[in-house]
């Protein structure tokens, strides 16, 4: 590329000189950019004195003036940063990322996190507010003792539907098998919340490891797959809003935002029981900061912190002496506040291990079905 | 004979495809529907929401301090770099040195973030904005070294032995005669790790640390619990600032010729 090797041979002292100017020029300036971009980014870095807590946790999951209130109380700076998945969160701190002081994981990824030791055993005394923690949604609950994780916020699926269009509206999962929604009904496309459904609508529980319930429970989907459009997690909120569909399964967090834009929406638990999600407040084993993270935790369970944070994320912070507090649209909404009956029926999802592969088998002949 | 209507059409289908997804971004900007793409009413709920937002903010200012000084160093690596290239590409040091800044450009961006998670973990480096840096620097020193290089080999070397014999020193030479040919491609390669910079999301995903969160980042973590339409009013504001700053610089431009 430098064209012929004689005609250089010249002129390449003289060029070995600019280029040897051009190498000093460019050092130079880079000594120049580097030193500038080394101190914008050391002063952006700069923290004070104060100490500092880092949050890992999902977008829009905590009150911000909260935080505020924090940072005034333990004169200490908060940094929140946000994850999109707990699959995601769980690569990048199985790959060495450190320095995080508190994750809200789900609480299937809190076992798998602690079976591998990457979680912090909690100093309850440094805790007292875990004294109002809902105990009914202990009972359910992976990590009932709190040893390493604590419930913060918990969500349901159910059933939502648009109020003004879909008559005879009966609280039970076997809604799904109603002909005359064929096609205007979506239901998740997550295995172990569509299987899950059609269990309850059985009786049984959505941890089963039975043959035989799972073959009834296969049997009433194959039924019902001839009324749903899709299996679906995301868009049926679009749908819902537009009249596109008409009963859709849905999480409770999103069905509240999907109404704000179209009040005719209504959620409902179906009265068999519901899968109920939690995720967890823990602490990771190299944390910089424990001290200020289970003080956080500790503000967070103060029931009148839990309150404002429930009014304001339309998830239910599990602490039963908030649940006065809050507002009474809130605590008249059984899609937040399920009948304490229903609960008792609801369940979490838990690592079933081997038996999964039967749920896999179910979910494809499901899924491949004409 | 009369003209075809041939190129109007493709033009204007073009510059559709093109302008079309912005105008519905500005557009939507101002509907107040999160869900349904239905107008609701104009309405600047988005825009006071992205106010009120404080970690949309911090995560801005944290993108365009990493661009800018990205850039910066990155145009200067790469430029000289492409200058090494170019003029001892024969030597085996040089064949070698070519590979390694063509690695980034093929390698699959998830390998190049885990790798680089990787190595930072096992040097101790803390992660945040420092470590987003200098990965960023890693990717776009090797887009600007191939735009420049591609303009290194249209350059005629004898302009710069000619400024020799006229007595410019090597320091002048480079100044003067070398930068300023090279400019349309350091300026091209300064643009374009500016914009890879500010929007690569998978790489910046597994180095960034606490504090660190950039735009993409955060927008991306949005779409589960949070309001993405915000972005749709931020991107409307950078596009105005933008385009006013890109319609001030010409009519400056014109007004000095």
């Amino acid at each position: 590329m430098n064209g012929t090797p004689q005609a250089h041979a010249q002129p390449r002292a003289r060029a070995c000189a600019s280029a040897r100017a051009f190498a000093v020029s460019a050092a130079s300036s880079f000594a120049i950019a580097g030193l500038v971009a080394a101190a914008v980014l050391a002063a952006a870095a700069c923290g004070k004195s104060k100490p500092v807590l880092s949050l890992y946790t999902w977008s829009d999951y905590i009150k911000p003036e909260l935080i505020r209130r924090f940072e005034r109380e333990r004169g200490c700076r908060v940094v929140l940063d946000t994850f999109e998945s707990n699959e995601a969160m769980y690569a990048k701190l199985r790959a060495g990322a450190s320095g995080y002081d508190l994750l809200t994981p789900s609480s299937y990824m809190v076992s798998l996190m602690r079976a591998q030791g990457m979680l912090r055993r909690l100093d309850h005394a440094l805790i007292p507010n875990l004294a109002h923690v809902d105990p009914d949604y202990l009972a359910l609950a992976s990590d009932p003792a709190m040893d390493h994780s604590v419930p913060y916020m918990i969500s349901n699926s159910g059933i939502a539907y648009l109020e003004g269009r879909v008559r005879d509206i009966v609280p039970s999962w076997r809604m799904f098998g109603r002909q005359d929604l064929r096609g205007r009904m979506t239901m998740f496309n997550d295995m172990r919340e569509t299987v899950g459904a059609a269990l309850k609508a059985l009786g049984h529980s959505i941890n089963t490891t039975d043959p035989a319930e799972l073959a009834a429970a296969e049997s009433l989907l194959l039924e019902w797959k001839k009324n749903i459009a899709k299996f679906e997690n995301e868009q049926y909120k679009i749908g819902l809003a537009s009249g596109e569909f008409l009963l859709v399964h849905a999480w409770n967090g999103d069905v509240f935002q999907v109404r704000k834009e179209n009040p005719d929406v209504r959620f409902l638990v179906p009265e068999e029981g519901a899968i109920v999600s939690c995720d967890d407040l823990v602490i990771p084993a190299d944390a910089r900061e424990p001290g200020l993270a289970h003080a956080f935790i500790d503000f967070l369970h103060d029931p009148a912190v839990a309150a404002e944070n429930t009014a304001a994320v339309s998830f239910l912070c599990p602490n039963k002496d908030s649940y006065p507090l809050l507002p009474a649209e809130i605590r008249d909404d059984p899609g937040i506040f399920m009948a304490p009956e229903i609960r008792a029926r609801s369940e979490f999802i838990a690592d079933i291990g081997a038996a999964n592969a039967l749920y896999v088998q179910v979910w494809d002949r499901l899924k491949s079905a004409r | 004979m009369r003209r075809s209507r041939f190129p109007v059409v493709v033009t204007a289908l073009v510059m559709a495809f093109f302008y079309l997804p912005i105008f519905i971004l500005v557009a939507n900007s101002f509907n107040p529907a999160r869900f349904s793409s239905r107008w609701q009413g104009f309405s600047l709920v988005w825009y006071r929401r992205l106010f009120e937002s404080p970690e949309i903010w911090a995560a801005l200012k944290n993108t365009l301090l990493i661009a800018v000084s990205v850039t910066a160093v990155s145009v200067v690596l790469g430029t000289a770099a492409a200058y090494a290239l170019h003029r001892y590409g024969q030597s085996r040091l040089q064949r070698v040195h070519y590979t390694l800044i063509y690695q980034p450009l093929v390698v699959p961006e998830i390998l190049m973030g885990i790798s680089l998670l990787m190595a930072f973990v096992a040097a101790g480096v803390p992660l945040g904005l420092f470590t987003v840096f200098l990965a960023h620097v890693t990717f776009c020193v090797s887009f600007v070294a191939m735009t420049v290089l591609g303009r290194l080999q249209d350059f005629d070397f004898s302009i710069v032995e000619a400024a020799r014999d006229l007595g410019a020193s090597p320091w002048q030479s480079a100044r003067k005669v070398l930068i300023p040919a090279l400019m349309p491609g350091i300026v091209a390669g300064a643009l374009l790790a500016f914009t890879l910079s500010i929007d690569d999301f998978v790489i910046t995903f597994f180095v960034a640390g606490p504090g660190s969160t950039t735009l993409p980042l955060r927008i991306y973590s949005m779409i589960k619990y949070g309001a993405p339409p915000m972005i749709n009013a931020l991107s409307t504001l950078l596009l105005a600032v933008t385009f006013t700053a890109v319609v001030a610089s010409q009519r400056l431009a014109r007004a000095k010729r």
